[in-house]
C-alpha cells in the first residue's frame, strides 16, 4: 500500500484538483444544453433531461458569428503576426546590442506594460480617428503592433543564447538580421510560442476597445456577440449565453489540445529566465 | 417563447410597417422622393433584453430603411446603457455624435449640459406626440417644457413574486403597502438553523438605487430637480430606514448584483424579487414556477421611478440629418411597433393608441400582468435627472450599501451623498457657465 | 531595430501617457472641448477622496494576495506535474484552460457558482461542514472571492511556466538530497526554489502586470459593489473617465497608478532581483 502510494501520491492530489479546475467548464456544457427552465430549477438535477441542441444555432443566429469569427481571426493573427515582428527586433537590440541609454530605453518599453489601459482609450480613439481608422478592422490592431511585455520576455530568452555561436555566425560573415534568423530565431521558438499564447488569447477576449472603435458589423468580432447574450437589462440568456462561450472557446481549446505537446515543449524548453 | 406569438408578431409588424408609411406621408414630411442624395444616419442603442428579441430591433430598423429609400440607418449595437453613453459621448467629444442613440432617461440632463440635444417641440406639436404618447412617459424626456426625444423602451421596477411560495406560505395576495411588504417577507422567509434558504424579498442590485427613488417617491418626495438632488430629505432617510428595517429582520440580503438577483429569483432563493418590467419576459418564461407581478407597494402614496431610454437626436448635424432622424424617431415609437416591442420584452408601450390596438388588448387579457405596469405607470416619473447622474448614482448606491451593511447610520450615509452629489452637480454646471 | 517598435510605443503609449499627464492638471469632460487649467486641483481632490484610498487598498490586497496565493498554487502544482506520469496531458488542459476563457463568460460562470443559495461552492461548503457564505452580497467576501477566481484563472499559465524551470533542474541534486535524507518539503524549499529562483522572479513580474486584469472580473460581476468593496484603481479610472466624464480626474488616478506599479516594481527587483541574480549565479 505505501509504495503505491507514494509512487501515485500525485494522482491523489492532482485528480481532485483537476476536477475543481474542470468544473467551471462542465457547468458551461451542460448549461449550453439546458432548456432556460431547467437551469436555475433545483429539482431538475444537474443534467439536462434532454440536451437542447437548438441552443447553439440559436445563439449563433442573433449576431452574424461567421463574420465575427473570421474578424476575430484576422485581428488576432494581425496582431501577433506584427508583434512577433516588432519584439524579436526590439529584444535583439536590448539583448546583444551596446548602445547610449539602453536600460532607460528598455524602461520605456515596459511603461506600456504599467500604464493602465482604459487611461489611454480615449486618446487612443482621437489617434485612430485622424488616421482615419475608425470603424475598420486596423482600428483594433494598431494599438497593439508593440508589445513591452514580448519584448520583455523575448529579452530574456536572448540573453540566455551563449554569445560564441553569435560570434560564431558573425566571423561567417552574417549581419545583424541574418544571425537574428538563423542563429537566435530557432533557439528562442519555444518562447514565442508562449507570448503567443498569452497574446492570441488576450486578442481574442478583448471587448472594451472594440465596442468602442467599431460600428459595423462587418468589422466586429467575437466577445461583442458574446456581450450581446450577457449584457442586458433582463438578465443573462444563460443557456445561449454558454453555447455562444463554447463557440468561442471551442477555437482556441482546440489549438491547445491539438498542439498541446508542442505547445507545453515549448514551455520545456523555453527557459524563461 | 411558443411558436405563435412569433408569427403572429411578423403579421402584425408588416402591417404596422405599412401603416405607418402612410401616417409619414400625411405628417408632411417632405423625406420622400425628392431625388435627393440618401441620408445616412447611426443609430447607437443597448440591448435591454438579451438574445434573439435584439433582433426585433434590426427587423424595425430594416424595415425603416426599405420604406424610406432617402434614408439609411445604421443600427450600431454598443453594450449596456452605459457602454453606449460612453460612446456617444466619446463621439461628441471629436464633434462627431451619431444621429440618434438610446441612453437611459436619467442621461437627459448630462446630454443637455453637453449642449448636445435638438429640441423637438415644435417638431412634436405639429405631430400627435403630446396627444398620443402617455404624458408620464413623455416627462421623462421634457426638460423646462421642451422636449428632447421620444421614449423607446419605457419600464419601472416591479414586484416578481413566486406564486408556488406564496401557496407554500399561504399568502393569496401580492403586499400592497410596505407594512404588508414587511409582513409578508417575514412570512416568506424560510431558515434552516441560521442558513437562509428562500429570503423574503430581494432587492435587485446594482440598480437598487432606482428601486430606492421609487421608495422615496412612495414617501411623497421627489428626491431631485435638474439642478440638486435632496438625498438627505426625511422621506428619503425614513425609506432607507425601513430598507434597513427589513435587513435587519433578516427578510431580504443587504446587497446583490442585477444578473445575481434575477438568478436568484428564478432558482427560488428569494419569494419575491424587484426588478424592471423589461425583465418580465425573461423572468416569466425562464422560471420553473408560475410568475406573479404586482405593483411595487405604497407608503404614503404609490410611486415609482421611470427606467429604460428615449431616442435622442443630435443637435449638432445638418437639417436634412435631423429631420431623417426624427422620422427614425418616429417610426420606432409608432403605435404598431411599439406594441409588438412591448409584447415581446416586457417594456411598456409609450403610445396610448397601442394600449387601444386590438392585438395589445388581446395580449392584455392574455398576459395580465404586462397592465401592471402600466397602471403603476400613472404614479410614475423620471430617474435622476441631473447633471452627471452617474457620480449621483454611485455615491447614493454606496450609501445604500454601507448602510445596510452596517457601517453608517442611514441619515449620516444620505448627508454624506447628498453633499458629495451637489457638489458634483454645482461642478457640472459652473463648468457649464 | 528599435524603430518599429518604438513609432507604435509613441503614437499609442507616449502620447496617451503625455497627453495624461496634460489632463490631469485640467478640468477635462468627456464629450466637450472646452478644457480649463486646474493646476495641482485633480491631486488635491484625490487626497481627501475615500474612495481613491479605498480603491488604492482594494488594489493592494488583491495584488498582495493573489500573486503569492496563485505562484504557491501553480508551484505545487508543476512539482507535482514534474515528473512522467500518465495522464499528464489532461492534468496540463485541465489547469491550463482557464486562461483561455473570455473573461466576460468566465465572470458570469462564477457569478452562478457563487450564488448564494443554489450555487455549488456553498453547496460544498455545507457539505464540509463550512458556513454558507454570501461571497459576491457580502462586502467583506466580494473581494476574496474575486482573488479565488483569479487565482483559478491564472495558476495555469504559471504552472506551465515553473513546469518549463523545473525541467531545467539538475535530478542528481534530488537523488543526493534523497540519500541524505532529506524530506521532499525541505527539498522544495531548499532545492527546488532556489534553482528557479530566475524564473519565479519573472513570474512575479508578470503576476503583477496581470493583476490589471481584475478589471474584466469587477466589471462584469460587481460593478465595484457591495459598498465599493471590490472598487480597484483599474476600474476606479474607468468609472472617472467613461461614466463621471472627469477625464482630468481619471489622468491623475492613472498616473498615481503608474508611479505605484512603477515603484512596486522597483521595489521587487531590488529586493528579490538582487538575491536572484545572486543565487542565480
Amino acid at each position: 500500500m505505501r509504495p503505491l502510494l507514494r509512487k501515485h501520491w500525485q494522482h491523489l492530489v492532482l485528480f481532485p484538483l483537476a476536477l475543481l479546475w474542470l468544473s467551471p467548464l462542465l457547468w458551461i456544457v451542460v448549461t449550453s444544453l439546458k432548456t432556460r427552465t431547467e437551469v436555475f430549477d433545483p429539482a431538475s438535477g444537474l443534467l439536462p433531461r434532454a440536451a437542447q441542441w437548438t441552443n447553439y444555432p440559436q445563439a449563433l443566429s442573433i449576431a452574424p458569428f461567421d463574420t465575427y469569427l473570421l474578424n476575430s481571426i484576422f485581428v488576432t493573427g494581425g496582431i501577433i503576426l506584427a508583434q512577433l515582428v516588432t519584439i524579436t527586433l526590439a529584444a535583439y537590440a536590448f539583448a546583444r546590442l551596446r548602445f547610449p541609454g539602453r536600460n532607460l530605453v528598455f524602461g520605456l518599453f515596459l511603461l506600456q506594460i504599467m500604464f493602465p489601459i482604459y487611461a489611454t482609450f480615449l486618446t487612443n480613439f482621437v489617434t485612430v480617428r485622424e488616421l482615419g481608422l475608425m470603424n475598420s478592422l486596423w482600428a483594433l490592431m494598431v494599438p497593439f503592433v508593440a508589445s513591452g511585455y514580448g519584448t520583455f520576455m523575448l529579452r530574456q530568452a536572448f540573453r540566455q543564447v551563449p554569445t560564441e555561436l553569435a560570434d560564431a555566425a558573425r566571423l561567417d560573415g552574417c549581419g545583424h538580421l541574418s544571425t537574428l534568423w538563423h542563429v537566435y530565431l530557432p533557439l528562442v521558438k519555444p518562447t514565442l510560442v508562449a507570448f503567443a499564447i498569452i497574446s492570441v488569447v488576450t486578442h481574442w477576449n478583448d471587448y472594451m476597445w472594440p465596442l468602442l472603435v467599431t460600428n459595423s458589423e462587418s468589422v466586429r468580432t467575437l466577445p461583442i456577440g458574446l456581450g450581446l447574450l450577457a449584457k442586458a437589462d433582463s438578465g443573462a440568456d444563460w443557456t445561449r449565453l454558454m453555447a455562444a462561450t463554447v463557440v468561442v472557446v471551442s477555437p482556441l481549446l482546440l489549438l491547445f489540445v491539438i498542439f498541446q505537446r508542442r505547445f507545453v515543449d515549448s514551455f520545456m524548453h523555453a527557459g524563461l529566465k | 417563447m411558443t411558436q405563435t406569438p412569433q408569427r403572429f408578431t411578423r403579421r402584425s409588424f408588416l402591417a404596422g410597417g405599412a401603416a405607418v408609411s402612410v401616417a409619414g406621408m400625411l405628417g408632411g414630411f417632405p423625406l420622400l422622393a425628392t431625388g435627393k442624395e440618401q441620408v445616412k444616419l447611426s443609430f447607437m442603442y443597448p440591448v435591454g433584453v438579451s438574445g434573439d428579441i435584439n433582433r426585433i430591433v434590426s427587423g424595425m430598423i430594416a424595415g425603416f430603411n426599405a420604406a424610406h429609400a432617402d434614408i439609411q440607418v445604421e443600427a450600431i449595437y454598443a453594450g449596456t446603457y452605459d457602454n453606449t453613453e460612453q460612446k456617444v459621448m466619446t463621439s461628441l467629444g471629436v464633434g462627431d455624435p451619431p444621429g440618434t442613440w438610446l441612453p437611459i432617461n436619467s442621461a437627459l440632463q448630462t446630454f443637455l449640459v453637453m449642449d448636445a440635444l435638438e429640441d423637438l417641440t415644435v417638431l412634436a406639436r405639429a405631430d400627435d406626440i403630446y396627444q398620443d404618447f402617455l404624458p408620464g412617459f413623455l416627462g421623462t424626456c421634457i426638460s423646462d417644457d421642451k422636449l428632447y426625444g421620444l421614449p423607446f423602451q419605457c419600464s419601472t421596477p416591479v414586484l416578481y413574486y413566486n406564486k408556488a411560495a406564496f401557496e407554500r406560505a399561504g399568502i393569496r395576495a401580492a403586499p400592497t403597502t410596505w407594512d404588508e411588504l414587511m409582513s409578508t417577507a417575514k412570512a416568506l422567509t424560510v431558515r434552516q438553523g441560521s442558513d437562509v434558504t428562500q429570503w423574503g424579498l430581494t432587492i435587485g442590485g446594482g440598480w437598487h438605487d432606482w428601486m430606492f427613488e421609487s421608495y422615496v417617491r412612495q414617501n411623497g418626495l421627489v428626491p431631485w430637480t435638474k439642478d440638486k438632488v435632496m438625498l438627505d430629505a426625511p422621506e428619503a432617510v425614513d425609506a432607507l430606514e425601513f430598507w434597513l428595517k427589513m435587513a435587519q429582520a433578516g427578510v431580504m440580503p443587504t446587497a446583490s448584483t442585477w444578473q445575481g438577483s434575477a438568478n436568484d429569483f428564478m432558482a427560488g432563493r428569494t419569494a419575491m424579487l424587484y426588478h424592471s418590467t423589461g425583465s418580465m419576459t425573461n423572468l416569466r418564461t425562464s422560471s420553473p414556477f408560475p410568475v406573479g407581478v404586482a405593483p411595487m407597494p405604497k407608503n404614503k402614496t404609490f410611486g415609482a421611478a421611470m427606467g429604460g431610454g428615449p431616442i435622442h437626436i443630435a443637435k449638432k448635424q445638418p437639417d436634412a440629418h435631423k429631420r431623417a432622424c426624427w422620422a427614425f424617431a418616429r417610426w420606432m415609437t409608432n403605435t404598431a411597433n411599439q406594441s409588438m416591442w412591448c409584447k415581446e420584452t416586457g417594456y411598456l408601450a409609450a403610445r396610448k393608441s397601442s394600449w387601444e390596438s386590438a392585438e395589445m388588448k388581446t395580449f392584455v387579457a392574455e398576459v395580465p400582468e404586462a397592465r401592471i405596469a402600466l397602471d403603476q405607470a400613472e404614479f410614475a416619473g423620471a430617474f435622476l435627472q441631473v447633471p452627471g447622474y452617474h457620480k449621483v448614482r454611485e455615491y447614493l448606491k454606496s450609501a445604500l450599501d454601507r448602510t445596510l451593511a452596517g457601517e453608517i447610520r442611514p441619515d449620516v450615509a444620505l448627508r454624506e451623498a447628498n453633499a458629495n452629489s451637489n457638489r458634483e452637480i454645482q461642478r457640472l454646471l459652473r463648468r457649464r457657465s | 531595430m528599435l524603430l518599429p517598435s518604438l513609432v507604435f510605443l509613441a503614437l499609442f503609449t507616449y502620447w496617451p501617457i503625455l497627453r495624461s499627464i496634460w489632463f490631469s492638471v485640467h478640468d477635462v469632460m468627456l464629450g466637450s472641448n472646452e478644457i480649463f487649467f486646474l493646476g495641482l486641483e485633480n491631486y488635491t481632490r484625490l487626497l481627501g477622496d475615500g474612495l481613491f484610498w479605498k480603491s488604492f487598498a482594494n488594489t493592494a490586497i488583491y495584488t498582495v494576495l493573489t500573486i503569492p496565493l496563485s505562484i504557491l498554487c501553480a508551484l505545487l502544482l508543476a512539482v507535482a506535474l514534474d515528473t512522467r506520469l500518465r495522464g499528464m496531458a489532461i492534468y496540463r488542459s485541465a489547469f491550463f484552460y482557464p486562461v483561455m476563457i473570455p473573461s466576460v463568460a468566465a465572470g458570469m460562470v462564477w457569478v452562478f457558482l457563487y450564488a448564494p443559495g443554489y450555487g455549488p461552492i456553498n453547496g460544498a461548503m455545507a457539505a464540509l461542514g463550512l458556513p454558507r457564505l454570501e461571497w459576491l452580497y457580502d462586502s467583506a467576501w466580494a473581494l476574496p472571492a474575486i482573488i479565488v477566481m483569479s487565482i483559478w484563472k491564472y495558476s495555469g499559465y504559471f504552472m506551465l511556466i515553473l513546469l518549463a524551470a523545473l525541467q531545467l533542474v539538475p535530478r542528481d541534486l534530488y537523488e543526493a538530497a534523497r540519500l541524505d535524507g532529506v524530506s521532499p518539503l525541505r527539498q522544495l524549499i531548499h532545492i527546488t526554489v532556489p534553482m528557479i529562483s530566475p524564473t519565479l522572479y519573472f513570474v512575479v513580474v508578470i503576476g503583477v502586470l496581470h493583476s490589471y486584469q481584475i478589471f474584466d472580473y469587477v466589471f462584469v460581476m460587481t460593478q465595484g459593489g457591495p459598498a465599493d468593496a471590490t472598487n480597484v484603481l483599474t476600474y476606479y479610472i474607468y468609472q472617472n473617465a467613461f461614466q463621471f466624464q472627469d477625464i482630468g480626474y481619471a489622468a491623475a488616478v492613472a498616473n498615481c497608478l503608474l508611479l505605484f506599479i512603477i515603484g512596486l516594481i522597483g521595489l521587487v527587483s531590488l529586493t528579490l532581483g538582487r538575491r536572484v541574480h545572486y543565487l542565480g549565479k
